[in-house]
């Protein structure tokens, strides 16, 4: 299965989301379509040995929407210093067409630049750059700004176009509606000209109106050419439901027109174009208010993507050079001075600093680098100088992951939003039908007052915003999903972020998730006739092989007090119980009083010992040499400052805590105590671990796993939500529904309140969206008129009403911006 | 065809549909863009024709006269503005009923005169001397006020009247066709209407209650395309 996004332009309403769902879905090989509204991307899952992309794409194109191509080609333009006529600029354009890989190049002698066409993979912009350099001219520094992101770019043209579309419009929809409203107020006489008064020039009054909407409905031209072509392809949008009220309305009033000309002067008062006009310019204002809110939902993604320098220093040869971004590749010697961003993922070779991971995992602390630590693209380093060796690029670096990772949820859907998408898609039809039987119906009950029951028509079909409906549920989990990221908190999906807020059970593993996950050893118990040291260096060389943190807190534990490591000649790891090994032909037993149990060691004498140590929290490991019990060596593992404050704030939450831990249960109930767990899961195997949730789901509870090991990755996929903690390995980060970018514990009640706000703001939404129109719909259609001879909805305060229904979302959802972290340690 | 010809092709199409429309609603409308005025004078000639007796030239007043059934009141247009000594648009009524109720004819504003037992009321359009085409007839005297002072001409949507402003809110209406004259769906039956604004004859003495033989009531009328509540000296008449 292969998966696309592809950036999608003309969809205006949730029906056209649901239409290319639909058309998309239909299509042999595909397993999965989402179409997000507020992003205007289409995320497609799919069998590329069955389907082809272009297939998806044409399918798309088809039903009236455009497919925004990607361009896998570089564009630049350089600045050329040297020129000095005409020819030079042809023999720049000559030298550089001639390289392999460059598309086009076109010198302007003008403004001196170069503007240059290239396919990356087949030359590098160096290249490009030298060979303006060898034909004589000097290639200055590119400027950032003419590299600028393509789709911000077409979203900022997008919104400057709806915002130029809407002062035309105004500036024609002001003076129709003076002119039409004008005359007709009663309590102020407005100044009014005397040549096209609507009872003595009642024709002029006409024409004058309709002159001043068809610039209105020139500009609104989309109206008509998406909404009649939904609706000619059966499947109506919003589009649908402005371009037939409009149209509706200046047809009526065309006819009137002809009327009044016919001398039938009482039409004067039924002409509709001010109606058009005004639907029209409000309906463009709340798009163009629309465009700027959508692109405030998307900041936090943005934020991420801009935050990656453009250009890193190279050493080559012991020399340093600047070369772009993008011309990096692995294996480079990358020289990274104070104040600049770290360009790619590497491991330092030289040097000392601290480094400020904020932007990644939301840790304000800089974090100490030395030769052999990992840095990460688009961190700051503050101190000092250091050389790494590049290992990640391009879309390979921890960054370029966390933003698909992003990109994806907020592609994806939250199960709450079927009952929207189910509305949506009957919800045009619905309402043109609506609309239509409102008006026969008070045409039939008014014994043929045609003004009537049109004005009832139009202000049903405008009033009605299937907008709303669409936007509810996907800017919510975009500016939701956005602040998670911000905060080190990364929400795979709409149904994780879920999800999450129904979580009453969190289960804990213990190791790196409560505790620092750093064991040292705190104390060597041997038996008579051994020595300590000979125990802690046995048992040390024996552990050399093993990668558990026990193990290792051993080795450096022997490494610290000076002792030297034997060779070993035989190594084997006994999962959940221990190791066995041969050293200098003796066979050494390290584990757990299960693994001694198996062996028939005694452990008499040392058990007391072992339990007393392991009530202190301690985690006892027996040791036997040539299956005789030699003594314990214990290991301690710190809690985390945050644990404690952590799991408070969850209880207060209202939500049980558990710990699960392969130690014995008087050691995880020494930690427990200290950390303040409600339930103790001890003594359990990695193996078991999955099998330990499913029985707290069995006890109907909605469980939330967290963890950072390998060994946990079954428990995070079988848990309602896993959450991979911290440094977590990458298979936990992939088993893992939420991925906290640091190990900080705190995090895991901010990720719940945040779940818990946005799936609050979504219901928000979807109660306003769905609440509007459920009101808005019958008052429009006439319904207080008929009960208690109420008010009757001028279609003009419907496309108002219409309009800022889907901004109401939008700003509603942007409130989310203002989320707080759970505060504890921090 | 490119993006840009489609558009220039768009916007040419849609302005030949625009001028298309301006050009068959000018046609249907007899290639005059004043239907208020054009009909009002085929209207206005049908209520001559309907009470030819009644219309008569008033050479005292320099025009033509267009009496009310009961001889009460009388609607006067000038033939030429040059040549009439006092209006050239006017009611001339008997001041009889509104002396009984009080008139103090001294007290009246500039735009009245009462002589003889008369009241005039109306206004001067113009001075320019008159130079008809053809013959001079009352219609061709109330087509000049149609086209050279078209602002003293309205429609009254309300009761589909037209009428002549006779100045200070005096007005003679005439039904736009006497065989449609209903509002909203109601016979009102009111071929012509005389209508004196009250408050200046209120202001000189009467008392609106005292006045026989005119009605005095509230009236819808037209202010821009504002409907206002206004009372009004009204003498209604049925010509059919």
């Amino acid at each position: 299965m292969e998966s696309q996004i592809l950036n999608i332009r003309g969809m205006t309403c949730a029906a056209c989301a649901q239409r290319i769902e639909k058309t998309v879905r239909k299509l042999s090989g595909i397993s999965q379509a989402n179409v997000n509204l507020a992003s205007e991307k289409l995320f497609v899952e799919y069998d590329s040995s069955a389907l082809e992309l272009s297939a998806i794409k044409a399918a798309v194109s088809k039903i009236g929407y455009e497919v925004v191509e990607k361009s896998e080609n570089a564009n630049v333009t350089i600045p050329i210093g040297g020129m000095t006529c005409a020819a030079c600029a042809k023999r720049i354009e000559k030298v550089v067409g001639k390289l392999e890989g460059v598309i086009s190049t076109s010198v302007n002698f003008a403004t001196e630049k170069a503007t240059v066409t290239y396919d990356p993979q087949k030359v590098r912009m160096s290249a490009i750059r030298a060979a303006i350099e060898k034909a004589g001219y000097k290639a200055l520094e590119v400027n950032k700004a003419d590299a600028a992101d393509e789709d911000r770019v077409r979203k900022q043209r997008e919104i400057k176009t709806l915002w130029t579309k809407f002062i035309v419009s105004a500036v024609f929809s002001v003076p129709l509606l003076y002119v039409a409203m004008a005359p007709m107020i009663k309590f102020v006489t407005l100044p009014f000209p005397a040549g096209i008064a609507p009872m003595e020039y009642p024709l002029i009054y006409a024409l004058v109106e309709l002159l001043l909407v068809v610039p209105v409905i020139g500009v609104g031209y989309k109206f008509y050419t998406i909404g009649f072509k939904a609706l000619f392809q059966r499947s109506p949008n919003m589009d649908s439901l402005i371009a037939i009220g409009t149209t509706a309305a200046v047809l009526y009033s065309i006819y009137n027109t002809f009327q009044i000309a016919e001398g039938h002067f009482m039409a004067v008062d039924s002409l509709y174009f001010e109606s058009a006009g005004v639907i029209i310019t409000l309906i463009l204002l709340g798009k163009s208010l629309e465009a700027v809110s959508k692109g405030r939902t998307s900041e936090a993604i943005k934020k991420l993507m801009g935050l990656a320098p453009k250009t890193a220093i190279i050493l080559e040869d012991g020399v340093e050079k600047e070369i772009p971004i993008d011309e990096v590749e692995i294996g480079d010697m990358i020289l990274v001075k104070p104040g600049e961003k770290i360009p790619v993922d590497g491991t330092v070779l030289g040097g000392h600093t601290a480094i400020d991971e904020s932007m990644l995992t939301g840790e304000s602390m800089p974090v100490d680098k030395k030769e052999g630590d990992q840095v990460y693209a688009a961190s700051l380093n503050t101190t000092g100088t250091i050389q790494f060796r590049a290992e990640k690029i391009g879309s390979d670096t921890a960054l370029a992951q966390i933003i698909k990772l992003v990109e994806d949820a907020q592609g994806s859907k939250a199960p709450i939003a079927q009952m929207a998408d189910i509305v949506s898609g009957y919800f045009v039809p619905v309402v043109c039908v609506i609309a239509l039987l409102s008006g026969i119906a008070w045409y039939i009950g008014t014994a043929g007052d045609l003004k009537f029951a049109l004005t009832i028509f139009i202000s049903v079909l405008v009033i009605a915003c299937p907008c709303a409906l669409g936007l509810a549920t996907p800017t919510a989990i975009m500016v939701g999903t956005g602040k998670g990221a911000e905060n080190g908190i990364l929400i795979k999906g709409g149904e994780a972020l879920e999800t999450a807020h129904k979580i009453n059970t969190i289960v804990f593993d213990k190791t790196g998730t409560i505790t620092e996950g750093k064991p040292t050893v705190t104390d060597v118990l041997a038996i008579e006739g051994v020595s300590k040291d000979l125990l802690l260096q046995l048992t040390a060389s024996a552990e050399k092989g093993s990668e558990h943190p026990l193990g290792q807190a051993i080795v450096h534990g022997a490494e610290d007090a000076g002792l030297t490591l034997f060779a070993t000649e035989h190594f084997e790891s006994l999962t959940g119980r221990g190791i066995e090994a041969k050293i200098n032909g003796e066979d050494i037993l390290a584990g757990n009083r299960k693994l001694m149990t198996e062996r028939s060691i005694s452990l008499t004498g040392m058990e007391e010992a072992s339990d007393q140590l392991a009530g202190e929290g301690k985690t006892p490991m027996y040791v036997a040499i040539n299956g005789k019990l030699a003594g314990i060596v214990a290991v301690a593992d710190v809690v985390k400052e945050s644990s404690r404050a952590a799991i408070e704030r969850l209880h207060k939450m209202g939500i049980e805590v558990a710990m699960i831990t392969g130690d014995n249960k008087r050691t995880a109930e020494a930690i427990a105590k200290q950390v303040g767990i409600d339930r103790v899961l001890s003594e359990v195997l990695p193996q078991d671990k999955s099998d330990e949730v499913r029985k707290l789901q069995a006890e109907g509870r909605k469980v939330a796993m967290v963890g950072d090991g390998i060994n946990d990755a079954p428990a995070l996929a079988q848990a309602d939500i896993g959450i991979a903690i911290g440094s977590g390995t990458d298979v936990a980060m992939e088993s893992a529904d939420i991925v906290l970018m640091r190990s900080d514990l705190m995090d895991v009640p901010t990720a719940i309140n945040l779940s818990k706000q946005t799936i609050r703001n979504i219901k928000q939404n979807l109660f306003w969206a769905f609440g509007y129109n459920v009101i808005g719909i019958p008052i429009a259609a006439g319904l207080l008129h008929l009960l208690f001879n109420g008010p009757l909805l001028n279609p003009i305060f419907a496309a108002a009403a219409m309009s800022l229904s889907s901004v109401s979302v939008l700003t509603n959802a942007l409130r989310l911006k203002r989320f707080k972290p759970t505060t504890g340690t921090r | 065809m490119n993006k840009n010809g489609k558009l220039i092709a768009a916007v040419a199409a849609a302005a030949v549909l625009v001028v298309a429309i301006i050009a068959a609603v000018v046609q249907t409308a007899g290639g005059n863009l004043d239907v208020v005025g054009k009909q009002s004078i085929t209207s206005f000639e049908t209520i001559l024709n309907t009470i030819p007796d009644n219309v008569k030239e008033d050479e005292i007043n320099g025009g033509w006269s267009l009496n009310a059934p009961d001889g009460s009141v009388s609607f006067i247009w000038a033939k030429d503005y040059s040549q009439s000594p006092l209006h050239d648009v006017m009611l001339e009524l008997d001041a009889a009923p509104f002396v009984s109720a009080g008139l103090d004819t001294d007290k009246l504003p500039d735009n009245y005169a009462a002589y003889d037992g008369m009241l005039m009321v109306g206004t001067k359009l113009g001075t320019e001397k008159t130079v008809n085409e053809g013959e001079a007839t009352p219609l061709a005297a109330y087509e000049q006020i149609v086209n050279k002072h078209r602002s003293f001409i309205n429609y009254h949507m309300d009761m589909d009247h037209y009428g002549v402003k006779l100045g200070d809110d005096n007005m003679f209406e005439w039904a736009k066709n006497m065989e449609t004259n209903t509002v909203k769906n109601q016979n009102q039956d009111k071929d012509i209407v005389f209508a004196l604004n009250p408050e200046p004859l209120i202001a000189a003495g009467v008392d609106p209650e005292k006045v026989e033989g005119w009605v005095y009531a509230p009236v819808s009328v037209m202010e821009g395309a504002k409907t206002l509540e206004v009372y009004k000296f009204l003498k209604p008449f049925n010509l059919k």
